[in-house]
């Protein structure tokens, strides 16, 4: 399961990082490395980005990458 | 501490002490973004010494002097990144200038990794790849204010131990620790600190699928999350924070949705509204002295150059000053409150579809008002490709210029009826439709070229939403002052040389026997024209006023000034592009104004009025406009009773204004913010062509539909 899936409100902790590129090493680099705590926040309207809250702070990406975020069960 | 150049005498030869004004220390600033590290900027060094483009790249650099306790002290503020992995020419910028790589600018002396408090986890981990250099290094913890009151506390101590370098703690707004940080900056000078060994173990224990880099940023982080453990201390405080309420408040589904429309349209509404009657001052006190010009020089060739040439020129490019100096005061202002994420994040999606991003909003919002502070803004897009697509579409967000072309041609030739409902009449329908054009065709080019010319793997839109924080004065007027300073600076001076060209272009040649021919020429065509009229034909009138005006003095020299207007370079130009224009439904005086407004399209009013035979009178006024709108209408193409301003032809008027590139301000701005002379030229082929094509199609579907 992707971390675009995750409901607005729900915690979850990631697994993986799909890929590699600029997207990929940019989403790590932000912090959403294996193992971290993810709070969906919110999301923009129409399908815009999501917010999410981790290590502290409050980070804002794309549907499409958050689906490269594979979250633990 | 004070930021004045001061020091000790320096001895005569090579060997220069270090921390004197000829050798001064020079320390680095880098940082995040979003962590009050232009406002420890201004707390330390003041305003900047320097402020430019690193060479070949539109990488901002920004360089300061300040001296403590008598060593004078240059301060580089490197632009906000999150890694020292290059991906960006930001972060090329910052590796290159640490590593002393950087042609002209020397290897720092020490780094001050400027850390905010309330997230010091990620802030640690650009602090970790810093410290890795080897250079001396300094921690500074800022926003240590606004942690506490989130109920943050932080073991500075124990976090210096750690890391093995100076942390010290600042609140920048109120100099907390400023002192203390320049201490610590002197005491590491001559230190060669040790390379941290942490990471290694930890890089071991990363999965060895992951890339080389995306292995470094996994080890880093679970490095720095051992390496926190114990220091960062969260107690949840007995009070929310105000900052924290309003944050939830921005935030929220349905609040938060509405306060940004509202902002959004106070911010346009003060940039067409508020701004209009400093514009008003400011043409009023040019109107002022060149009337004084008038009076004091002698009639002639100077005084037009100084007073139509030059002043004009010069009233052109400070009459902007008012809406770039409000443009930027607001997105400075949001950019210190935290907002101007939240309103690229809430637009991404929407801009997402035309091949653009979040970012782009608000400059392109902007440039409804005015596309020159709108390009400035676009600095704000850090990814190039963005930046120059936005760049090159905000030209067609109908600017407050076109406003009263629209309003006239709207006026005058669209009937006034009612569409469906009473209160919804067609002429208000077209003016909006007139926006219209101008929006879908820049949605039109963005997708076009991002899809063509510019396309490339998408950039990633991950972006931190930093929270509410109260926007610090300094660092808002300084970026007003910035930005008034370099437009004045780069554009000012071109756009005053364009315009003084445009003057000659418009006054010579200037053959006196060639303009009483034309005027007796006008005289005559009057005359039979009105011959051949009934008393109580629509345009019987109007023609008989014009031939009374003839009488008169400032009548005859009206005439006299459309005549030498027509004979100059312009009006030969007007007659040559004539062929050119005549498939819009245009005739040659519609070229001619159409060319003396490719400088800058508010001029087009006025050039008509003065080729009709106005003179000075002001079409911007209402009673010019009448008089003007009454010639209009009675025009005919020459030789013939034909009107040329039929419905179809001020409609394709509108869509070629609406469309065009003509204001030679915003050219040079284009040049100016992308370093090239490529992108103007670019702008103007593919709006004029764009245009032309548009108004023939107007034109000619409205006359086959018999509009």
């Amino acid at each position: 399961m992707s971390l675009e899936r995750v409901a607005v409100g729900s915690e979850a902790r990631v697994a993986d990082i799909s890929g590699v590129d600029a997207v990929s090493l940019r989403l790590l680099e932000m912090g959403l490395t294996p193992g971290v705590n993810v709070r969906v926040v919110g999301a923009a309207p129409l399908g815009g980005p999501l917010e999410l809250e981790l290590r502290g702070y409050r980070l804002s990406i794309r549907r499409h990458e958050a689906a490269r975020v594979a979250i633990a069960k | 501490m004070s930021p004045t150049p001061e020091g000790p005498a320096e001895p005569a030869g090579t060997d220069l002490p270090v921390g004197s004004v000829r050798r001064p220390f020079v320390v680095a600033l880098l940082g995040n973004p979003n962590t009050g590290k232009s406002t420890l900027f201004s707390a330390l060094a003041g305003i900047p010494t320097r402020i430019g483009n690193y060479p070949g790249v539109t990488v901002e650099e920004k360089v300061g002097r300040f001296t403590h306790r008598g060593c004078v002290i240059d301060l580089i503020d490197l632009p906000g990144t999150y890694s020292l992995v290059p991906k960006s020419p930001d972060e090329q910028v910052a590796v290159d200038v640490l590593q002393g790589k950087l042609p002209g600018a020397p290897t720092p002396d020490c780094v001050v990794v400027v850390a905010d408090a309330t997230n010091l986890e990620r802030n640690c981990y650009l602090a970790t790849q810093v410290l890795a250099l080897k250079l001396p290094t300094v921690m500074a913890l800022t926003l240590s204010d606004i942690a506490a009151e989130k109920g943050i506390t932080i073991d500075a101590a124990a976090l210096s131990q750690r890391l093995d370098c100076p942390v010290v703690r600042v609140v920048a707004p109120t100099r907390v620790g400023i002192d203390a940080l320049g201490d610590a900056i002197l005491a590491v000078m001559n230190s060669t600190p040790q390379p941290l060994p942490g990471i290694d173990a930890h890089l071991a224990t990363v999965d060895a699928h992951h890339a080389p880099a995306a292995r470094e940023a996994i080890a880093r982080y679970a490095w720095i999350e051992q390496l926190l453990d114990g220091i960062v201390q969260r107690q949840p405080p007995i009070q929310r924070p105000l900052g924290e309420r309003i944050d939830e408040l921005l935030t929220h589904r349905v609040w938060g949705t509405l306060v940004f429309a509202a902002t959004m349209l106070t911010m346009f509404s003060s940039i067409f509204w508020l701004a209009a009657p400093l514009m008003d001052g400011i043409s009023s006190s040019i109107d002022w002295v060149s009337e004084w010009l008038v009076s004091l020089l002698p009639p002639g060739a100077i005084r037009s150059l100084v007073v139509d040439g030059v002043l004009a020129g010069v009233g052109g490019v400070v009459v902007f000053v008012p809406q770039i100096a409000l443009l930027f005061l607001f997105v400075a202002v949001l950019e210190g409150c935290g907002y101007l994420s939240r309103a690229a994040f809430l637009m991404d999606r929407l801009l997402c579809g035309v091949g653009l991003s979040g970012k782009s909003f608000i400059p392109l919002l902007s440039s409804f008002a005015c596309a020159i502070p709108g390009i400035m803004a676009t600095r704000t897009i850090a990814n190039p490709r963005d930046r120059l697509l936005t760049i090159l579409v905000a030209p067609l967000m109908s600017c407050s210029a076109r406003l009263p072309v629209y309003l006239l041609l709207c006026g005058a030739f669209v009937p006034n009826v009612a569409v469906g409902i009473p209160w919804l009449r067609l002429p208000a329908l077209v003016l909006a439709g007139m926006y219209a054009v101008g929006v879908v065709t820049a949605a039109l080019v963005s997708l076009l070229l991002s899809r063509t010319i510019f396309r490339g793997p998408l950039e990633p839109f991950v972006m931190e939403l930093p929270g509410w924080r109260w926007p610090r004065w300094p660092v808002v007027l300084e970026r007003v002052r910035e930005a008034v300073l370099s437009f004045l600076q780069n554009a000012g001076t071109l756009i005053v040389a364009v315009s003084i060209v445009i003057w000659a272009l418009a006054s010579y040649p200037r053959n006196e026997a060639a303009i009483e021919a034309e005027v007796a020429i006008h005289r005559t065509t009057l005359t039979t024209r009105l011959a051949g009229l009934q008393e109580d034909d629509s345009d019987h009138l109007e023609l008989a006023d014009q031939l009374a005006a003839l009488d008169t003095e400032t009548g005859l020299e009206a005439v006299r000034r459309g005549a030498a207007q027509r004979q100059s370079i312009l009006g030969r130009l007007g007659r040559l592009v004539e062929p050119l224009v005549k498939p819009l439904g245009w005739d040659w005086r519609l070229g001619c104004a159409a060319i003396a407004s490719f400088p800058a399209r508010e001029v087009v009013l006025g050039t008509l009025g003065v080729i009709y035979n106005l003179g000075d009178v002001d079409p911007g006024e209402a009673e010019g406009g009448t008089a003007l709108v009454r010639r209009l209408k009675a025009a005919t193409w020459d030789g013939t009773n034909r009107k040329v301003f039929t419905l179809p032809v001020a409609l394709s008027i509108m869509v070629f204004f609406a469309l065009c590139a003509q204001c030679a301000s915003t050219l040079v701005v284009i040049g100016r913010e992308t370093n090239s002379w490529l992108w103007p030229v670019v702008t103007f082929t593919y709006m004029t062509v764009l245009a032309w094509l548009a108004a023939f199609a107007t034109y000619q579907l409205g006359t086959l539909a018999g509009w």
